[in-house]
């Protein structure tokens, strides 16, 4: 017997059910088919006649030394992460507290500050990487002429080369977190000011009772979201660095994988190794979301 | 209920006959390639010429970049789908000879047909030819600008004393506004003709790296050389850079590859080819990779097809077709009569080009040759930023190319 509480579902059911297969094609199949692969030693040598091996690929995420070593491209991750987040809301908030005050031409800047977001991001990339060449890149022309200090060989070096995606990286994101910002300051009802004006309550004062804590349930998981997506942002580090230059020393986990995946045809070993993304961003995110309540109501 | 029950009906029935795939149609033939702009607009002009003389068929050309085309084509093809025919350099052959996704192709062409073609086109990977090309080369040489260089040079000697008579800082702060010599030199690919003009190879014949050899540290010696001694290159070069530099006319010479030859002509860059300079000290000519570029046939192609696909073959590597593509695009074509017209047989680009094919090592087809790159460009890198001796270096390449091939190869 069909309950009487699925009849009356039923068609919502069926409306739910193409979007559900899709799902199930584009997503769940790849993710099941993923975790399996890196079970098994799936390579150039066995691409058809794979066989499951176990921990192996684990284990060799872990404990055999790659070049580079896996620690070293799981820290610089982190640190790309953090850093590159930190920056996108801090400037994303900035400019929407900004943008939110009524001022002149404020369309205008809004339409301009959100203009690295609506560029492809190979365009910018491979922009950025013109643009930090040595001798003729924008960058080094304005640090030499205005500033009348030495060059900076960006790509050459390690550590600048990383600064680099991360600079190219921060000008791409914060209008993604202006744009959640902008639309969560204007959902903030006036009366609220009104009555801290009131009080005689300053700017600051507004600023840290009122606007940031009913920011937080928007700004929370448009950061889950940017985290998770910085992580994993193969575009900009694979573009701006050519593949991991210098030396393939400017690798995050993703482009490491991306390499070892595509270049070398380890499939199991990339399987592995995006399985280990995977767990580290999920316990991340049920941590970080857990932490920060974002599910609980604030109103 | 008769509602809910009608709308059951028509959501499966949309659902299985609306979202089924198209049928695998034989008359439909699909091409995977990564040509470049104005290869792909005479290889549109050809097919549309061939569907006008079989209105029955339809050819469709889909461009996907070097790698895209490379990791795609595995993976649609594993999975028993993918592409009729790709086209792409020789050395994808070794993986997809390795995954068994590509057919053998000498039982399906006549053996005096194939004869017709310079050997060098046909690839031949354990016993069998899996790519017959319709452009050799892919190969660098030497592109000077007639306007700064008169003569260019022959030997490693002269190519610096030319390159340092032409690098010019007019303005006075320190950095040449006109370079002797500008090439992607970060890149291993453009590292090789110095390699061999040094005496080196990538892999012996049972496909060992070899590269831990005294060779490899003179090449290495001298690029950093021509950087930090001479300083006729650039201090930073990417391919970009470069070809911006020599299509602006700020460099007197640039070591690419035919692919972009055209590309400065149409700049408007005077431009005269050269073979590659001559080492003086080991007495040998700097041989470029050569590999031709051509098509493979998908091996899950069924036998109605197949016959259409091979017949499209014959058309597009035809001779008017080769003939017509040498003319535009200064590209050295794999069918020997081509070489009976007089304005193929005399164009100065072409002659030089083809004297530099003969001078050049065909780039290897192996899997390995993958894990060769991957081992020589970080430790190449290191050299010229500084961190590891050519020494150094070289050892560490050897090492790492055997670990990345122990690794693929497990």
């Amino acid at each position: 017997m069909i309950s009487e509480k699925l009849k009356k579902n039923i068609f919502i059911y069926l409306l739910l059910t193409p979007a559900f297969i899709v799902l199930i094609g584009v997503v769940f199949y790849p993710f099941i088919y993923n975790i399996v692969i890196s079970f098994s030693n799936m390579n150039l040598r066995h691409i058809k006649d794979w066989q499951i091996i176990g921990f192996r690929q684990y284990y060799k995420v872990f404990f055999e030394s790659s070049q580079p070593d896996f620690y070293v491209i799981f820290i610089k991750t982190i640190i790309w992460t953090v850093v590159n987040v930190f920056f996108h809301v801090t400037i994303g908030v900035a400019l929407a507290l900004i943008l939110n005050q009524k001022i002149k031409g404020r369309s205008i800047y809004r339409m301009l500050l959100i203009l690295p977001w609506a560029i492809p991001q190979y365009v910018v990339a491979l922009t950025w990487r013109g643009m930090f060449s040595y001798e003729y890149g924008a960058i080094n022309l304005i640090i030499q002429k205005y500033l009348n200090l030495p060059g900076v060989e960006w790509l050459k070096n390690p550590t600048e080369a990383f600064l680099a995606c991360i600079l190219t990286n921060v000008w791409l994101g914060f209008p993604f977190m202006m744009v959640i910002a902008l639309g969560g300051l204007q959902s903030i009802p006036n009366e609220l000011y009104e009555a801290a004006d009131i009080d005689g309550a300053k700017w600051w004062q507004k600023v840290k009772n009122i606007t940031l804590p009913l920011l937080k349930p928007v700004m929370i998981p448009a950061i889950t979201l940017g985290i998770v997506w910085t992580f994993n942002n193969l575009n900009i580090v694979w573009l701006v660095s050519n593949g991991g230059e210098p030396s393939d020393q400017t690798h995050i986990l993703v482009s490491f994988v991306y390499k070892a995946a595509f270049n070398l045809y380890r499939y199991g070993y990339a399987a592995a190794l995006s399985v280990v993304i995977f767990i580290i961003l999920l316990l991340f995110s049920l941590k970080f979301m857990n932490k920060t309540k974002v599910t609980e109501k604030i109103y | 209920m008769i509602n809910i029950k009608k709308i059951i009906l028509i959501f499966f029935f949309l659902l299985f006959f609306g979202c089924s795939p198209k049928k695998n149609d034989p008359n439909r033939i699909v091409i995977w390639h990564q040509m470049r702009i104005d290869e792909r607009v005479i290889l549109e002009e050809h097919l549309k010429k061939y569907m006008e003389i079989h209105p029955d068929i339809k050819v469709e050309a889909l461009y996907k970049e070097t790698e895209t085309l490379r990791s795609g084509y595995i993976i649609a093809a594993i999975a028993g789908q993918g592409p009729d025919l790709v086209y792409g350099p020789s050395d994808q052959i070794g993986p997809f000879q390795v995954m068994n996704i590509i057919l053998p192709l000498e039982d399906l062409f006549p053996k005096d047909y194939l004869d017709k073609f310079n050997p060098k086109a046909l690839t031949y990977y354990k016993g069998h030819l899996y790519q017959i090309a319709d452009k050799l080369g892919n190969h660098l040489a030497l592109v000077y600008n007639k306007k700064l260089i008169n003569k260019p040079p022959e030997t490693d000697e002269e190519l610096i004393e030319i390159g340092k008579k032409i690098t010019i800082d007019k303005n006075g702060d320190n950095q040449p506004d006109v370079y002797g010599l500008v090439w992607n030199y970060t890149e291993p690919f453009f590292y090789i003709p110095f390699y061999t003009g040094f005496g080196g190879w990538v892999l012996n014949d049972n496909n060992e790296p070899t590269l831990d050899n005294e060779a490899n540290i003179n090449g290495l010696k001298f690029i950093q050389d021509l950087r930090d001694k001479y300083k006729i290159v650039p201090r930073e070069a990417d391919y970009n850079i470069a070809d911006m530099l020599f299509k602006e006319g700020k460099a007197g010479m640039i070591i690419n590859g035919d692919w972009s030859w055209a590309s400065y002509q149409k700049a408007g860059i005077d431009i005269g080819v050269a073979p590659l300079p001559k080492i003086k000290s080991t007495g040998l000519y700097c041989a470029p990779m050569v590999s031709p570029k051509g098509y493979s046939i998908n091996s899950n192609i069924d036998k109605e097809k197949l016959s259409k696909v091979i017949d499209l073959l014959y058309f597009l590597l035809d001779v008017e077709q080769q003939y017509y593509t040498a003319k535009e695009l200064n590209v050295i074509p794999t069918r020997k009569e081509v070489f009976k017209y007089e304005d193929i047989k005399n164009n100065e680009i072409m002659k030089n080009s083809l004297l530099q094919i003969e001078r050049g090592k065909p780039m290897p087809v192996v899997p390995e040759l993958r894990a060769i790159w991957d081992a020589m460009r970080p430790n190449y890198q290191a050299v010229l930023n500084g961190e590891k001796t050519p020494q150094q270096a070289a050892k560490d390449m050897q090492w790492l190319a055997i670990k990345k091939i122990n690794e693929m190869n497990e």
